[in-house]
């Protein structure tokens, strides 16, 4: 049974007047917490019927072909005949062997990854010192994975093709030092390896990245104003 | 569609079946666009974001549990998230004027009672959930009915109603336990 906090946030979740962040924040809670999830489902279903209040209004003709090609495209790419399998079999294991709980989880789950890499050869990396996995905010699946050729030179690699919304860009942010703004590293292309110069902040051990959801051309007052979708620590290796 | 149907279409949806999907847009594309244009509130995007979700009910139907819930539900939760993460997500929540807004609050704040229009048109095939809103007070009811179906922020409801944006959100808490506790 849910306490009055989670009935609350649930209810304002599912009512819509919660901020992106807040928003990012039950989507995650709700994993770890059934209780929350179960009081926003009770409260989907005591407001569905408010739908009914808003007139309906026919798509135009082309929005069909434009979802069955995208549909087309996923299922293409997950070349397997579930349609589900967003993660890969292999980021699923890690999923169920819960690798995303601390930081001795993460350091080891870095290094299987580094194996991993090696193997599928996504790219041959020079001896690497440092490694980021960045986990979604949702539910712990690794999205991107950073590797430091040196304390300068970093390349942020995909794991899988982002979904976002077409007028929106990806931006990745560390904290320099622990400062407290944020230091932006530049908007990045959804399914495509990004370089990092890193030469004026050389990395080091647990400094924080995030990546956010922003405006195309990337956050317009230099700090995060968007849900923070994938976020992880530098771990040494 | 039928509850029934819904169920099925999201099950044959999981299982790879494209068909199942076209049915779903056949069938309920205008109604679930009609919710989206209500919260982006422009055409365009309206119909971007029901892409969107009609590709993640695609990817994620595997993840509906018949058990948990209906799948008309589900299937207008993730029409709405999708709606809410781009107002959210958006401009459209800088637009609220902090100052006007401050005005507000300071000016108004002692009154509680607030009349409010009747701007929503109610009906009995909303069931209970119809007589529990009919229960609340016009303020509250209002709050909550921008909120849901014109997917308004706290401030842009203070703003429509021309009440302090802290009223509101009490407004807001209050209706929400009386609903749920006249809808258990």
């Amino acid at each position: 049974m849910a306490n009055a906090e989670q009935q609350r946030i649930a209810g304002e979740y599912v009512l819509g007047t919660l901020s992106a962040a807040s928003r990012a924040q039950v989507q995650a809670r709700m994993q770890r917490e059934p209780e929350l999830a179960a009081a926003v489902r009770a409260w989907e279903a005591r407001l569905q019927p408010l739908t009914q209040l808003a007139a309906a209004v026919t798509p135009s003709d082309q929005l069909w072909s434009r979802i069955a090609r995208s549909v087309a495209q996923r299922t293409a790419a997950s070349n397997a005949p579930r349609p589900q399998v967003q993660h890969s079999p292999l980021q699923r294991w890690w999923n169920n062997l819960s690798l995303w709980r601390g930081a001795a989880g993460l350091s080891f789950a870095a290094s299987l990854l580094m194996g991993t890499l090696l193997l599928t050869r996504v790219q041959a990396p020079p001896a690497p010192q440092y490694m980021v996995v960045l986990v979604a905010a949702q539910d712990k699946a690794p999205g991107f994975v950073m590797q430091a050729a040196s304390a300068q030179r970093v390349r942020l690699i995909p794991l899988g093709v982002a979904q976002i919304p077409a007028d929106k860009a990806l931006e990745l942010w560390t904290h320099v030092d622990g400062a407290k703004p944020a230091t932006s590293l530049g908007v990045i292309k959804p399914g495509q390896p990004f370089d990092l110069d890193f030469s004026k902040f050389p990395i080091k051990p647990d400094m924080p990245f995030a990546i956010s959801l922003e405006p195309p051309t990337g956050s317009p007052t230099g700090q995060p104003t968007g849900p923070v979708l994938y976020s992880g620590k530098a771990v040494k290796i | 569609m039928t509850d029934a149907a819904y169920d099925a279409a999201l099950m044959a949806c999981a299982r790879g079946d494209q068909t199942a999907l076209r049915v779903l847009y056949d069938a309920e594309s205008a109604r679930l666009l009609g919710v989206a244009l209500r919260i982006v509130r422009e055409r365009a995007a309206a119909e971007d974001v029901l892409h969107d979700a009609f590709v993640n009910i695609w990817t994620k139907a595997a993840s509906f549990d018949a058990a948990r819930g209906s799948g008309r539900g589900w299937v207008y939760s993730v029409v709405r998230n999708q709606a809410l993460s781009h107002v959210r997500g958006g401009t459209r929540e800088v637009t609220v004027d902090e100052e006007a807004m401050e005005a507000i609050d300071a000016q108004a704040s002692a009154q509680t009672a607030h009349d409010v229009a009747q701007v929503f048109e109610l009906n009995a095939s909303l069931g209970k959930l119809n007589d529990c809103l009919s229960k609340l007070d016009a303020a509250k009811r209002t709050s909550i009915l921008y909120a849901y179906i014109d997917g308004c922020s706290h401030g842009e409801i203070a703003q429509r109603i021309n009440a302090p944006l802290g009223t509101v959100k009490a407004w807001i808490r209050r209706g929400m336990a009386s609903l749920q506790d006249c809808m258990a």
